[in-house]
């Protein structure tokens, strides 16, 4: 469903994914680990289209991530993003992100069990550069379920969340994967990656 | 008891003059130089507009001042085109948001009052000189009744907006409302001033026009290139927030597919959206003053909305080409003004008709841009 061939990303010179192959099916939750500065971060924001890689192909069911306009297109938005930094403009409100979100990917908004999982109406009326760390987390991770999107990408998605928003995480990521959905994350908490039942790949240091 | 901490204890006897000189130092670097950085653009507004008015028409401050006074509409454009401009201005001094750490702290009262009021009426030196020198006692008379105005204006804090929540059914129109909303939230002073200096281009383009007499397609192009040209400290702020919003959902927009084409729209839709409404109260203010005729009206609406709609796409070309660059504040502010000094280049060599030119430059010229 989800595939990685051959892929090599480069910055600033020097490269720092070298000819990764990696696949995903439907209900796989992968998570990548590796040390600080191994390539986590740039490895997840290739897949989600930010950064183009050097060579080599990301597909979701066929679509290239970095192909023609049209499959471009259908590849993104079968997947769902939340960044490391969770920093989308810093003036919209948290429904606002929901509802570009959702116009993006053709979805409805958030369900009652979103909502309530996630604790999302208390986000929606406020902006987000006015949001703790974890709350703007809720938020992307919010808007990053809209659909639901085939493929999750999330960076270090455990980050600034409370003891009982990471339980409806873990219950959030192991639902999305009983649906067939598939999920990437980047984290350090072994025990996390260890309750979601998590494929382990790791990255060689790079340093 | 004997003192064990020596010399390295901070002196009881610090100088009460020193401490308070201090205190002013720091409150002036906090509030005052901030506002003085805001107000230097207002300045440079108005030697603009000054040399535009005083120039070659041969207008004095007396005449300007005068015509204000038994003038109801001058009057109004000017009264108005002083308070918006200067309204951020007075924010920054009178509510000291930025002091808020100091006023906390025990420090004196009194200096920041007279600083803060010293510099308000410093600040204004440009209203001040036009009235003292224009009328007198009676001028300054003016002068002290819109202190009030401005005071009102300073302390005036809008309630909170209910926030209402959009169903955006396409990716485009989400966009295109993103940057508006980025405009509201994030540009309130920058397009309050922009109001107040496109309300002094139309006050410069109608007594331009009103003073020497013009009707018709003359009328048209010249007030439109005045137009042109004075806006181009009115939008060059606003330019930079609608930049931001546009990289701010650079990612967002890449991860969501929403294709850069579209984002570009949305940038021009916003630029577009700013200059037409400018140029809009430029038209007003020029129609207040120079009281033109039906058909001269309609031809300067005609081009001077059209001469906003090529500075639109000639801004966004200024923002797209390299929207990341280091420099890209200049380079806004430069685009701004390369492309109203290409308006006044089509009006003058072929008078209103330029404008179809200037258009379909600017559209060449965007066209250059790869987004």
């Amino acid at each position: 469903m989800i595939s990685l061939d051959r892929l090599s990303v480069r910055r600033g010179g020097r490269t720092i994914i070298d000819d990764l192959s990696l696949s995903l099916s439907a209900g796989d939750i992968v998570g990548v680990v590796g040390k600080n500065g191994c390539g986590k971060s740039t490895l997840l924001s290739c897949i989600a289209g930010i950064l183009p890689p050097h060579s080599g192909r990301i597909t979701i069911d066929g679509a290239s991530i970095w192909g023609p306009r049209r499959q471009r297109a259908r590849a993104r938005r079968s997947l769902g993003y939340v960044p490391e930094a969770a920093d989308p403009p810093g003036f919209l409100l948290g429904g606002e992100l929901w509802a570009l979100c959702a116009a993006s990917r053709g979805a409805p908004p958030p369900s009652p069990a979103l909502r309530d999982s996630l604790g999302l109406d208390e986000l929606r009326p406020i902006p987000l550069d006015r949001m703790s760390l974890g709350q703007r987390r809720r938020a992307c991770l919010g808007a990053a379920l809209l659909g639901p999107p085939a493929l999750l990408v999330l960076d270090e998605p455990d980050n600034g969340l409370d003891a009982k928003r990471l339980d409806a995480l873990l219950a959030l990521l192991l639902s999305h994967a009983s649906d067939g959905g598939a999920c990437i994350l980047a984290s350090h908490d072994a025990s996390l990656l260890d309750q979601l039942g998590a494929r382990i790949h790791a990255l060689p240091d790079r340093a | 008891m004997a003192d064990t901490q020596g010399g390295s204890s901070p002196s009881p006897t610090t100088p009460f003059l020193t401490s308070h000189v201090r205190w002013a130092d720091v409150w002036t670097r906090a509030v005052i130089w901030p506002a003085w950085r805001r107000a230097s653009a207002i300045w440079i507004g108005c030697a603009i507009v000054a040399a535009v008015v005083f120039g070659p028409t041969g207008m004095q401050p007396s005449d300007l001042t005068s015509l204000a006074l038994h003038h109801a509409g001058v009057g109004a454009a000017l009264g108005l085109t002083w308070l918006l401009v200067y309204a951020p201005t007075a924010r920054l001094i009178v509510r000291a948001d930025a002091a808020a750490y100091l006023r906390s702290l025990p420090g004196p009262r009194l200096a920041p009052l007279l600083i803060g009021g010293g510099a308000f009426l410093v600040l204004q030196l440009p209203w001040l000189v036009l009235w003292t020198l224009g009328d007198g006692l009676r001028g300054l008379a003016v002068f002290a009744l819109t202190q009030l105005a401005l005071l009102a204006l300073a302390r005036f804090r809008p309630p909170p907006s209910r926030a209402r929540f959009p169903t955006w059914d396409h990716p485009a129109s989400a966009l295109r409302s993103i940057h508006l909303r980025a405009l509201r939230r994030r540009a309130g002073d920058a397009l309050v001033r922009g109001a107040g200096l496109a309300v002094l281009a139309g006050a410069a383009a109608g007594l331009i026009l009103r003073n020497n007499g013009l009707s018709g397609p003359s009328a048209a192009s010249t007030g439109a290139a005045i137009i042109a040209v004075v806006l181009v400290p009115a939008c060059a702020g606003v330019l930079l927030v609608i930049l931001g919003a546009h990289r701010q959902t650079a990612w967002l927009a890449a991860t969501l597919g929403i294709s850069p084409a579209t984002r570009a729209t949305a940038l021009i839709f916003a630029i577009a959206v700013v200059q037409l409404a400018a140029s809009s109260l430029a038209l007003l203010a020029a129609a207040l003053i120079a009281e033109p005729s039906p058909r001269t009206f309609a031809l300067l609406s005609l081009v001077t909305l059209g001469c906003a709609l090529g500075a639109s796409l000639g801004c966004a070309r200024a923002l797209l080409a390299r929207p990341d660059s280091p420099t890209i504040a200049a380079r806004a502010v430069t685009g701004a003004a390369v492309t109203a000094a290409a308006a006044v280049l089509c009006l003058s060599l072929f008078g209103a008709p330029g404008v179809l030119a200037f258009l379909a430059a600017s559209l060449l010229a965007l066209s250059t841009v790869r987004p």
